[in-house]
């Protein structure tokens, strides 16, 4: 199943020590409380993505929460995260920024899924990451970085996205962080997707790829 | 290539803007190493013609020194000896198609190929399948063109037929783009139309006679502050719509370049913008992503081989450098300091010479251009003759000043029109009563606190919708009962030295402050509420219901209040200010706010007013059913669904008489240049704000009332402001003269409530 179509990113993978754990690693979600913290939380969050939607894009099927990146900053998180705890956040990591486009999404009508991608990037890039990280971990939870996920290797992150369904069979992949419709192609350089996992239950054609609940694709 | 033959590439200023012939000839250079390349330009500032890819420069006069037969005779020479000419700037491209026609050797759009560009249908390439964003004339009736403006919530374009596009988002912008785009173009096809949001596409082709050479789709992926392409991703056209293109440049028997711009919304749909008829400035981007058009378009035009290597990675980006200049051809100098202009608008810069300064002259060399030759039918929607009143509004309008000679201004309420738009409203309403909620009005006294309309809308069973104390006593004398008034407003309970009025039938709240006062006040409503301020809406009212800890304070306060009044929610967004659109998302999103409430606290929400700010035709057109539909559907406890016209139900219903004091008419001409007449902007602050209907009545024919339409003459007010233009054109009759009457029409509601005392001692 697993990235191993592609050699030069089996090679790649493999220099990366926490590869393993990316792949194995479980989509993010929201804890509810089954308590009224949570559920003010969720309504009120589900309410103003609603608002926030604004007239322009409501002209369209498919309109993305684009609003979230200004609503908040990207860094990290603590996991996990409840519903009541999220809305006190300024500052949120992506698998947050998934969890919450994949809700609206829903709110709207369509079959969005979790998802996860590989991506490439050069080391220097990398290291200012682990840097954002580690210094900015202790802000939100005093924990140290070793006790979080550790999504930044060398060359390659991982990173989480939607997987919106379309009536036809086909999907889109968004990446609620950075506001992007990904492209079904793979790319080398910089900011080049590697490979993409939906966990949407059925088979869904993305350009000439086909992704498979569960599978690891290589672009 | 024979050295013998050149290529005359023009258009070559590389700015902020940058035309084609840069990027044009370095294509060229590109494929084909040892042709002779020839810069043309009519402006000494150009930077292209510095470019050391160029083996000749041949800088012209500014266009309006040209001696047209001179420059024609020197095309045809130049052709007629086997070189070849691309232009690259489409206001050249039409002036070659008007005033030089056609030859093999120019590769350049004919006159006929280019009326299939005239924007908005872009008729020559429909044949795509693009769609066409909804528009309408410029110059239609001004009340056609206001509310085609508040349907689309004031995001329009104003667009001339081949040139230029401005953003749109006010009556006053409006106007004011209309007036120079058609002094600038010389046209009457100005056309609004509606936005529409995606991402910039665009397909580049070359053809030569007719026949189709290659054509590429480029993706913008940065875009400059003025809208141009800064980088981009390239591909070859799909191949069903290479296809349909190939169909349509046959059918135009398009010569040269060309681009289509348009636009892919968020579900795939894509809209046409334009087709500028040359190619784009970014194509030797497309070259080097290894689709060289002009490269291909020459080989096929001139029999040449031309192979080209692929590039691996399509994508192409620019750069900023510098270059040396030539020094044959040198710069201009800087204009004296003193021609500088201070930036408006915040914008940087000191001035000086720039690409733009020469253009204005080519578009005025432009004059047999075929846009400018109007239909009668076009001629006839820039000047409209004043024509006898036929619809009741205009019959009212005669029959009230018919024997009218008394001081001006004077505003006159026309109560036949009022009873129309109440009873139109009830009729309405009538037809409502078999669904739930029900719709109930409530009328808003600070619209129009005259006696009159207070005791009409009393007569039609409507509420008082009142903002402070002041007004309830007003209701309350003219006799309504507490229980009659919604009380809304930051000031509701001014004036403080009585106290407030209780047993009220609605209030409701702009701060949470105020309602945790308001729910300890006895008896003071049967429903207490909250006024809700939406995320993304921009006012000074209501309460902001975006911020968590803020939401959690509402929803306490609310459980606080259970059982002591029935809950409500207001919404006012003025429809006519944010649009007829927007306005329904905005309702839509209430709903879903109120839900949220009514799940979190288990108090139902039993009242929903949604405020007033309708224009007339747009409370005319309002879907009560669907309104009633959605709100039954998302809150089926509310028993009462409010709307508060006041503007909508009165701003017709008054005239302002006004006399003319004098009349400027230019020698030769007919129609008089300006009048200045006894009313002001006192009378009609609002008269930029939204067009009125205006009536002309002569002062010494009691029977010649006429309704006036669009035309020259400029409409002056009486004092010393220069913002007193109570029109930008009208059409007066010619025999105009100092006595004569001007009458506004839509001058009730604000422009009146909002007049104020100015020159008058």
């Amino acid at each position: 199943m697993i990235l191993a179509a592609d050699k030069s990113l089996h090679a790649m993978l493999g220099t990366e020590e926490v590869s393993q754990r990316w792949v194995e690693h479980p989509t993010s979600s929201l804890l509810h409380h089954d308590k009224a913290c949570c559920e003010e939380a969720r309504l009120w969050f589900m309410s103003l993505a609603r608002s926030m939607e604004g007239w322009s894009a409501a002209q369209f099927e498919l309109k993305a929460p684009t609003w979230l990146s200004q609503e908040f900053e990207w860094g990290p998180s603590i996991w996990p995260m409840s519903w009541c705890e999220l809305v006190k956040q300024k500052t949120i990591d992506c698998g947050v920024f998934a969890v919450l486009a994949r809700e609206i999404f829903r709110a709207q009508g369509h079959e969005a899924h979790a998802g996860q991608c590989l991506l490439r990037y050069n080391e220097t890039c990398c290291n200012h990451w682990k840097d954002l990280w580690k210094n900015g971990m202790p802000k939100v939870d005093g924990k140290k970085p070793g006790e979080v996920f550790n999504w930044v290797g060398h060359n390659v992150v991982y990173h989480e996205v939607v997987i919106v369904e379309l009536p036809d069979q086909t999907a889109k992949v968004y990446d609620s962080t950075f506001n992007q419709w990904y492209e079904p192609e793979g790319r080398s350089g910089f900011a080049g997707l590697l490979a993409v996992r939906s966990e949407g239950p059925r088979l869904l054609r993305w350009g000439n790829k086909t992704l498979s609940c569960g599978e690891w694709v290589d672009l | 290539m024979s050295m013998t033959k050149k290529v005359y590439i023009s258009g070559l200023h590389s700015g902020q803007n940058p035309t084609a012939g840069a990027g044009i000839a370095r294509c060229l250079r590109k494929a084909f190493p040892k042709i002779y390349l020839v810069g043309v330009d009519h402006w000494q500032g150009s930077s292209g013609l510095h470019d050391a890819i160029l083996d000749e420069t041949l800088l012209l006069p500014r266009w309006d020194q040209i001696n047209k037969e001179r420059y024609v005779a020197q095309l045809q020479e130049i052709l007629d000896a086997g070189h070849i000419w691309i232009p690259a700037l489409d206001v050249e491209v039409y002036w070659l198609a008007q005033n030089f026609g056609t030859h093999p050797n120019l590769l350049s759009p004919s006159g006929e190929a280019l009326q299939g560009t005239a924007k908005p249908d872009v008729k020559g390439f429909a044949n795509l399948g693009f769609g066409v964003a909804e528009s309408i004339s410029a110059f239609s009736p001004d009340e056609e063109a206001h509310a085609f403006l508040r349907q689309n919530s004031w995001q329009c374009w104003l667009k001339g037929p081949f040139h230029e596009a401005k953003r749109i988002n006010s009556w006053d912008s409006f106007l004011r783009h209309r007036h120079d785009m058609e002094k600038d173009w010389k046209t009457s096809r100005l056309f609004l139309q509606k936005n529409n949001f995606g991402s910039e596409e665009s397909i580049c082709f070359a053809a030569v006679h007719g026949e189709l050479v290659h054509a590429i789709h480029m993706e913008k992926r940065l875009i400059t502050g003025e809208g141009k392409t800064w980088a981009g991703g390239v591909k070859p056209l799909d191949p069903a719509l290479l296809s349909q293109l190939k169909k349509s440049l046959a059918q135009m028997g398009w010569s040269g370049g060309g681009e289509i711009e348009y636009i892919r919304d968020p579900d795939g749909k894509n809209w046409i913008i334009e087709c500028n008829p040359r190619y784009p400035a970014w194509i030797y981007g497309a070259a080097m992503t290894g689709m060289n058009l002009p490269a291909r378009m020459l080989s096929r035009a001139l029999d040449m081989a031309f192979i080209e290597p692929k590039s691996p990675f399509p994508y192409f980006t620019r750069v900023v450098q510098e270059i040396p200049v030539r020094e044959a051809i040198g710069l201009p100098r800087p204009p004296d300091p003193s021609l500088n202009k201070w930036p408006v608008g915040g914008g940087k810069g000191k001035g000086g010479p720039s690409h733009s300064s020469y253009l204005p002259p080519l578009r005025d060399s432009m004059e047999f251009r075929r846009d400018d030759v109007l239909t009668e039918e076009e001629e006839s929607i820039k000047a409209v003759p004043p024509k006898t009143p036929s619809d009741s509004y205009s019959k009212e309008v005669e029959t009230m000043t018919e024997s009218f000679n008394g001081e001006t201004p004077l505003r006159i309420p026309m109560e036949h029109w009022t009873q129309y738009r109440f009873q139109n409203l009830l009729d309405r309403l009538q037809a409502t009563k078999a669904s739930s909620p029900e719709i109930r009005i409530g009328f808003s006294i600070k619209t129009s606190p005259t006696d009159y309309h207070i005791n009409l809308a009393r007569q039609s069973g409507f509420y008082m919708e009142c903002i402070s104390q002041k007004e309830i006593h007003r209701a309350i004398g003219l006799g309504a009962k507490p229980s009659d008034v919604i009380l809304n407003g930051p000031g509701k309970f001014w004036p403080l030295t009585t106290p407030p009025v209780t047993g009220l039938h609605s209030l409701f709240c702009d701060s949470v402050e105020e309602f945790n006062e308001v729910i300890e006040i006895p008896n003071i409503s049967q429903c207490i509420g909250m006024r809700i301020k939406l995320p993304q809406l921009s006012s000074r009212f209501g309460i902001p219901f975006d911020d968590f800890e803020h939401f959690q304070r509402i929803l306490a306060a609310i459980r606080k209040m259970k059982g002591r009044a029935d809950l409500g929610f207001h919404f006012h967004m003025a429809s006519w200010s944010i649009g007829v659109k927007r306005w329904k998302e905005a309702f839509r999103s209430i709903l879903t706010w109120c839900q949220s409430v009514e799940e979190l606290t288990g108090v139902k929400v039993r009242r929903l007013d949604l405020g007033g700010g309708f224009f007339p035709a747009d409370l005319q057109e309002l879907n009560f059913a669907w309104i009633q539909a959605a709100v039954r559907d998302a809150l089926p406890n509310v028993q009462g669904l409010y709307f508060e016209p006041g503007r909508s139900l009165t701003q017709e219903g008054e005239i302002l008489v006004s006399r003319v004091l004098s009349v400027r008419k230019p020698e030769d001409e007919v129609a008089p240049s300006e009048v200045v007449v006894d009313a002001c902007i006192a009378e009609l602050p609002l008269i930029s704000n939204y067009p009125h209907r205006m009536f002309f009545k002569s002062s010494d024919s009691a029977d010649r009332t006429l309704v006036l339409g669009k035309g020259k003459t400029k409409v002056l007010g009486r004092i010393c402001m220069e913002n007193d233009v109570l029109s930008d054109g009208i059409n007066l009759p010619p025999d105009i003269k100092i006595g004569d009457y001007i009458i506004f029409g839509d001058a009730g509601a604000y422009e009146r409530t909002m007049s104020y005392d100015f020159g008058r001692g």
